[in-house]
């Protein structure tokens, strides 16, 4: 029947036309299995890189860029930035392993339109695909794991921000692997001065151990793995 | 019959695109999908499978500390471990713990294919991008680093020290070990003492090192 493939050559052009980038081929061409099983998306390209991400951006136009962050060479966040620069009504999707407050916040400021951890279901990228897209039309369930830009809170911001200088260096302190009582020699204040601040740490950054603490600061740039 | 495999992946679209990609295979069916490394451990036990797709960062217990467990108590399944991981390091201590294949995230699906079926059919696999890589040699060239040999410490320890990693209090540890506190107590003093580690931030950033927590 003629008409019908006129009519899916129609639907064809309807659909969302989506790059994936990732270093990771497994991981790409999962996704790209998945979102072929939707049928408003349109897989037009892979990109292994941040550098081909920027090159198929240029040359295929896509609808949208589902980006991993973290690629050798090129990160995906400075991807992020160049597409946007050349590309500014291209709508994003970081789609990340990492959690890290600081991340999310780089890549949202580098123009990415949202961010999804991968412990997302593919429903959730999908939908936040047709959202920045424009299609998804109602609100939907409710997305996990999902921060679009305009949805971004104050809360999101890092929350040692709110400690005090003092704080901020017992923080590093314990997280370089000082004792209280080492922290209170050198800061030349008492052991029950030092625990205190670190309750409050604790409380301000809702961590309940040493080692979670020890995480935040490496995560947050305050201390090193090393 | 077709080939039961177990998929331990802690990230959910990773899992689901995995999924998606092996479901085109006649012979090969995802019988289960673990999140961590003792769920792992627990479907492998009940179900049956014949192998074990073992991401190796699993939160909770390592793929490479599951894939130990697993090979020692379930001596048919077979381990192939998928991760993008590919220093020598990772490599040597996952194939030492039992797993008959490595396989990096870099593979494109055909490839994962050709190691599944080379696995669960008594063989063993390295990915392609590894190969002519020298275990023996390494293992030779480089006698253990005190900063990076994850074999000065147990089995049992390196657990305890992802636990510890994780944020995990010594009451709790001893609660999902089902031992007594004392007995982490002194597990924990021989970790810092075998590491030369002196605290439980040292400990922490040893682990994120070692692959045994993320940040």
């Amino acid at each position: 029947m003629p008409y019908a493939k006129g009519w899916s050559l129609f639907e064809d052009l309807m659909k969302i036309r989506v790059l994936i980038v990732d270093d990771h081929a497994l991981v790409r061409e999962g996704l790209r299995s998945l979102l072929e099983s939707n049928p408003d998306i349109e897989v037009i390209a892979e990109a292994d890189s941040g550098v081909a991400a920027i090159a198929y951006a240029g040359e295929l136009l896509p609808d949208v860029v589902v980006m991993d962050i973290s690629m050798p060479g090129m990160n995906g966040i400075d991807a992020i930035r160049e597409i946007t620069k050349d590309h500014p009504a291209l709508p994003i999707i970081a789609l990340s392993m990492h959690s890290e407050r600081r991340l999310v916040i780089e890549a949202l400021e580098a123009g990415a339109r949202g961010y999804l951890f991968k412990e997302c279901a593919f429903a959730d990228l999908a939908r936040s695909i047709l959202t920045v897209a424009g299609k998804n039309i109602g609100s939907g369930p409710k997305m996990t794991g999902i921060i679009l830009s305009d949805r971004l809170t104050p809360q999101f911001h890092a929350l040692h921000l709110a400690l005090s200088a003092r704080e901020l260096q017992v923080l590093r302190l314990i997280a370089a692997g000082e004792s209280a009582k080492e922290i209170a020699f050198r800061l030349e204040l008492s052991v029950k001065t030092i625990e205190s601040d670190r309750h409050i740490i604790m409380r301000q950054l809702q961590l309940h151990s040493v080692a979670e603490l020890t995480r935040y600061a490496i995560r947050e740039g305050l201390a090193s793995v090393n | 019959m077709g080939i039961r495999i177990l998929l331990a992946e802690d990230h959910k679209i990773v899992r689901q695109g995995l999924r998606s990609l092996l479901a085109k295979q006649p012979d090969l069916e995802i019988v289960a999908e673990a999140e961590n490394g003792s769920e792992a451990i627990a479907l492998a036990t009940q179900l049956g499978v014949d192998l074990v797709l073992m991401d190796l960062t699993l939160p909770d217990m390592s793929g490479i500390d599951a894939t130990r467990r697993i090979v020692a108590e379930l001596p048919e399944v077979r381990v192939l471990a998928l991760t993008m991981h590919s220093d020598k390091r990772f490599i040597t201590e996952t194939l030492k713990a039992g797993a008959k294949g490595y396989l990096v995230k870099e593979s494109a699906t055909l490839e994962l294919v050709e190691a599944i079926r080379s696995v669960a059919g008594g063989g063993s696999y390295l990915s392609r991008s590894l190969q002519g890589f020298d275990l023996d040699g390494h293992a030779k060239l480089e006698p253990a680093k005190p900063a990076s040999a994850p074999c000065l410490i147990s089995p049992r320890e390196r657990e305890v020290l992802q636990k510890i990693a994780e944020g995990k209090g010594t009451k709790e540890i001893a609660f999902t070990f089902g031992v007594s506190i004392k007995t982490i107590e002194t597990q924990r003093s021989q970790i810092k003492k075998k590491l030369n580690l002196h605290s439980i931030a040292e400990l922490t950033k040893y682990a994120i090192r070692e692959g045994l927590v993320s940040l």
